[in-house]
């Protein structure tokens, strides 16, 4: 029983928080939003907190639930981004008349992705994973008056039915081979008969469709752009980064059998991925769209650490996402800010940011620099530890490319520091104040970005962690 | 000597006894089948009867009284002149499918009959899930009803089909819930099951209140699900002309008409069944000789009763209740009628797991 | 005799499923989509799994198609409201799906010698041992997709909520 507790812990929190927002929808009328935006932020945080204590490691169920340190990490880690991203758009939320919806579809697809990330079983794994889209769509639509909200909604669930379609295919051939659900159990026997690598495919796309890899990013930039922006960077962040942590730990263990195979799929798809990202970014004008297309360049460089040996690469691409959190949160904390109190998104409105927004604009420009890989900001590190996971395999042609591409989308990521800073505007942004949380929140990033870079014990600790894989 | 049983396995016995296997096994299809058609058109004679000349009785009025003794050949000259009438098909109709919905409607009531048990081991089909398949089968009229509707070009038509399709979907999960109570307390699906545990008693009687409310909450739910009043908002006749089946004529709209008397008798077949224990006489646990008194009352004889006990319940719903909104409708289902019947199956489930029932 | 029927059943599903696709007029699509579960069902019936058969055709048939049918007849598209796609597109969807088949049909080939033969249980698909094997075995997923239902449920009602300005 207390081997449950403690196995469970993580999701046993969020359970507890959904039933007090249940309870309080239905109780209680007279508690106002902000009131409601700091409970939640409190126990956002004692969850997050939470989730460094008492874990044990073991498995549950049969085999179904399994839980390591180094997944508590990186439910820890989605935990993090999580409680960042409800600090920074308490200003969208403040105004919203179904808040509490709101934080109860967003607990549950971290609920969802927490069971992902644990599940032994490919049937559990497509259950966390349909918990952790089906709510993110109906979350797509909460600028309920937009038009193009539901549109982002639409084409998020419909996208995501599809995928889980070729998805559910692939594991039901996978069923058929090995006779089990389980990833690895006794009788699992994967050795790469065509039909195999058929149902291995299937499986693939599927995550490719919700990692937005390239043949399969085309519903993202519209997502992205519709929806609000707190719900943006949940999905660009905290849903990308659950499916490539789920992602990894799949390739590496259920899919060892062929690792051949996947291989090469996935350095072609690294390619196209960055490359298709970065020339679509480059003409972006909306920051949303922008930052959409920026995203899918950086799961191309996931990739690339991803097809690097099982240690190395899963450790390397947990490090990557952690910074990802951070600067990426950061570039849409300051939109999120900024759209809330003046609604406006494209790149133009930014030109000459710098003169009412000083902080803003530094913050974001940290922000850029880490995304784009500049030395002192901890996305350099980041990349560096994905290619030289990659380039263990000793494939230099793709190392270049990567390193060509890194040099296109620093030409975009400047182009957005330009108009921030140097470019005038006569009608630029007025001077935005945040609360005290979405401050909170900035500040965590820039920390974030400036620290883990050069906390170096955080790569070792995490290579530590991905050891028995 | 004369009880159902021992007439069927008489005949059984002397088809294979003069057939080889696959004729035997194929007259017993026809038999079957005849009898069900026979039994169908009884029953839509006697029912149409039945309720014009209750609705008569409830309105002070005499009712049919011209045709026959006490007007009993009435309905039969009403199907007369149905079958005689030219069948109609509007214009820019969906050929197929206007054609096809009233046999749709009439093959799902056909197959309903299967699991009925109509008296002590009379029963056509005793499949092992007999309650869900009783479900399963009741929800795809819905479908025959809104073909109809929407191939008949009309939109009047459309909208009670319309109409119709809410209010199925949604009083079968209350029906639903209902009957689960029931499986609860025997543990078994299969009808046979259901009425052998009301050997010492029937159920209504026997489990308590929960037991109560869910046969109330079915008899309302099955009324809702045939379309009867107070809730025949599908075919309200001041709103909607005749609702989904306005277009059809002749014998068209015979077998829709039929369909939903069969379709009365059918749930309360089933109604009768679970709460009543169908052909099981009046028991009472321990009292063996009261309990072999009421053996001697034929056990088809007390199925036909409790069945048109429940089918004049029904009709007395009809010319007693003003027909409700839609709106009522679906808030007197999905607001009063699913939470007390969740809450009523939770109440079940800790009566069968203490064993508190009889 | 199963096996006849068996062939019946399929045939029916493919053949239906097919109708679905090629139908000109939505409404026919969905009643052939219905079609197609219902053989379907009738295959459950083949595996001994009546209460998977009565159960799919009470959701399926019953309950999502029937809400299908109820929007698409509400939204009164015909045939000509259909989009209709261009004549290449229609050659590369040929194409494409050729291809899958090719690829299934070769794969499943090639598998189905290694294919592990595992005795079949015929009484599996009865309700107690189906009740069985969901309440021990698939308790954690059974009880997730009951958060999935609860979620999506109050997703779905704010979204009904919506008022429109």
């Amino acid at each position: 029983m207390t081997e449950f507790l403690f196995l469970l812990k993580h999701e046993l929190i969020l359970g507890l928080i959904l039933v007090i927002l249940l309870i309080m929808k239905i109780g209680s009328k007279s508690m106002t939003n902000s009131s409601l935006i700091s409970l939640m932020n409190g126990l956002l945080f004692i969850n997050f907190v939470a989730g460094w204590f008492l874990n044990r490691e073991g498995v549950l169920f049969g085999g179904m639930f399994q839980n390591s340190s180094l997944l508590v990490f990186e439910k820890n880690v989605l935990s993090l981004g999580t409680w960042i991203i409800c600090l920074q758009s308490s200003a969208w939320m403040k105004n919203h008349k179904h808040l509490p919806e709101f934080y109860m579809l967003m607990i549950s697809t971290l609920m969802g992705m927490f069971f992902m990330l644990s599940s032994g079983n490919l049937l559990m794994f497509y259950i966390g994973l349909e918990l952790s889209t089906i709510p993110l769509a109906a979350m797509c639509n909460f600028d309920l008056e937009k038009a193009n909200s539901s549109e982002a909604a639409m084409k998020m669930i419909m996208s995501s039915a599809f995928s889980s379609g070729i998805l559910l295919f692939g594991i039901s051939l996978f069923y058929g081979m090995t006779g089990t659900f389980s990833l690895g159990g006794p009788s699992y026997n994967f050795d790469g008969s065509p039909l195999q690598v058929l149902a291995f495919i299937m499986i693939f796309s599927g995550f490719a469709f919700k990692l937005s890899v390239v043949p399969f990013h085309l519903w993202t930039a519209d997502v992205y752009e519709g929806s609000p922006v707190a719900v943006t960077s949940y999905l660009s962040v905290i849903s990308k980064g659950s499916m490539v942590f789920v992602f990894a730990s799949v390739m590496y263990t259920a899919f060892r059998g062929i690792a051949s195979v996947w291989y090469d799929g996935l350095v072609v798809l690294s390619l196209v991925t960055m490359i298709v990202g970065n020339l679509f970014a480059l003409r972006q004008n909306n920051m949303k769209r922008f930052l959409a297309f920026s995203s899918i360049a950086q799961v191309g460089y996931i990739l690339i650490g991803i097809s690097g040996s099982s240690e190395s690469g899963m450790a390397s691409s947990i490090y990557f996402i952690l910074i990802y959190i951070f600067s990426n949160l950061g570039a849409f904390g300051v939109i999120s800010l900024i759209s809330a109190h003046t609604g406006r998104e494209s790149v133009d409105d930014y030109k000459g940011m710098y003169k009412t927004n000083p902080m803003l604009s530094w913050v974001l420009a940290l922000s850029l620099f880490s995304l784009a890989g500049i030395p002192p900001t901890a996305g350099f590190f980041g990349k560096m530890f994905l290619l030289t996971a990659g380039a263990a395999k000793g494939n230099y042609f793709l190392i270049t490319i990567a390193a060509l591409n890194m040099i296109i989308s620093l030409y975009y990521y400047l182009r957005i520091i330009r108009a921030v800073f140097m470019d005038k505007n006569e009608n630029s942004l007025p001077s935005v104040q945040g609360d005290f949380g979405s401050r909170l929140a900035l500040i965590c990033c820039v920390v974030g970005i400036l620290i883990t870079g050069f906390a170096g014990g955080l790569y070792e600790y995490i290579l530590s962690l991905s050891h028995g894989l | 000597m004369f009880s159902l049983q021992s007439i069927s396995s008489q005949i059984h016995e002397w088809l294979y006894g003069h057939l080889p296997p696959a004729f035997a096994l194929l007259s017993e299809f026809f038999i079957v089948g005849m009898l069900m058609i026979g039994l169908f058109a009884f029953l839509g004679l006697v029912l149409v009867f039945m309720e014009r000349k209750v609705s008569a009785y409830m309105q002070i009025r005499l009712g049919p009284n011209r045709v026959g003794p006490k007007g009993i050949f009435q309905t039969l000259a009403d199907t007369l002149k149905l079958i005689f009438k030219e069948g109609l098909r509007p214009k820019n109709s969906d050929k197929f499918l206007f054609n096809f919905a009233p046999y749709l409607v009439m093959m799902v009531a056909m197959l309903l009959m299967a699991p009925i048990p109509f008296a002590r081991n009379v029963q056509i089909w005793d499949v092992n899930i007999g309650v869900l398949y009783i479900s399963a089968i009741s929800s795809i009229s819905v479908i025959g009803i809104l073909m109809a509707g929407w191939s008949s070009n009309n939109k009047y038509s459309l909208l009670g089909a319309m109409r119709s399709g809410a209010q199925i979907v949604s009083y079968e999960l209350s029906a639903g819930l209902a009957i689960l109570s029931i499986v609860i307390l025997t543990g078994s699906l299969r009808i046979s099951d259901i009425v052998a545990s009301q050997q010492t008693g029937w159920w209504i009687f026997k489990g308590h209140i929960p037991a109560l409310i869910s046969f109330v909450i079915f008899i309302i739910a099955v009324t809702a699900e045939t379309n009867r009043a107070p809730f025949d908002l599908a075919e309200a006749e001041s709103e909607l002309t005749a609702g989904f089946h306005t277009e059809y004529s002749g014998m068209q709209f015979a077998l829709f008409f039929l369909a939903e008397y069969v379709n009365i008798f059918i749930v309360t077949a089933i109604g009768a069944t679970l709460f009543l224990g169908g052909w099981m006489p009046f028991h009472i646990g321990g009292w063996e000789s009261f309990n072999h008194i009421m053996d001697y009352i034929p056990s088809s004889l007390w199925f036909f009763g409790k069945t048109f006990f429940l089918i004049f319940v029904i009709m007395w719903f009809r010319w007693t209740f003003p027909r409700l909104r839609i709106d009522q409708l679906l808030n007197l289902e999905w607001k009063y009628l699913l939470p007390i019947g969740l809450f009523n199956l939770l109440l079940m489930t800790i009566i069968a797991i203490l064993g508190w029932h009889f | 005799m199963t096996l006849y029927l068996f062939y019946f059943l399929s045939f029916l599903a493919v053949l239906s499923a097919l109708m679905v696709v090629v139908s000109k007029n939505p409404v026919h699509s969905v009643l052939y989509l219905i079609m197609t579960f219902f053989a379907i069902a009738g295959h459950y019936v083949l595996l001994n799994a009546q209460f998977l058969a009565a159960v799919h055709v009470i959701v399926y048939a019953g309950a999502i198609m029937v809400l299908f049918l109820y929007v698409i007849m509400m939204l009164n598209l015909n045939a000509d409201t259909e989009p209709q796609k261009g004549k290449w597109l229609r050659v590369a969807a040929t194409v494409a799906g050729g291809i899958l088949m090719v690829v299934l049909v070769g794969a499943l080939r090639s598998a189905a010698d290694t294919l592990p033969v595992t005795a079949h249980d015929n009484q599996i698909g009865m309700i107690k041992n189906l009740g069985k094997v969901l309440y021990k075995d698939f308790m954690l997923p059974f009880e997730i997709s009951s958060i999935l239902f609860l979620v999506a449920m109050v997703g779905a009602v704010m979204l009904g909520k919506k008022e429109i300005k």
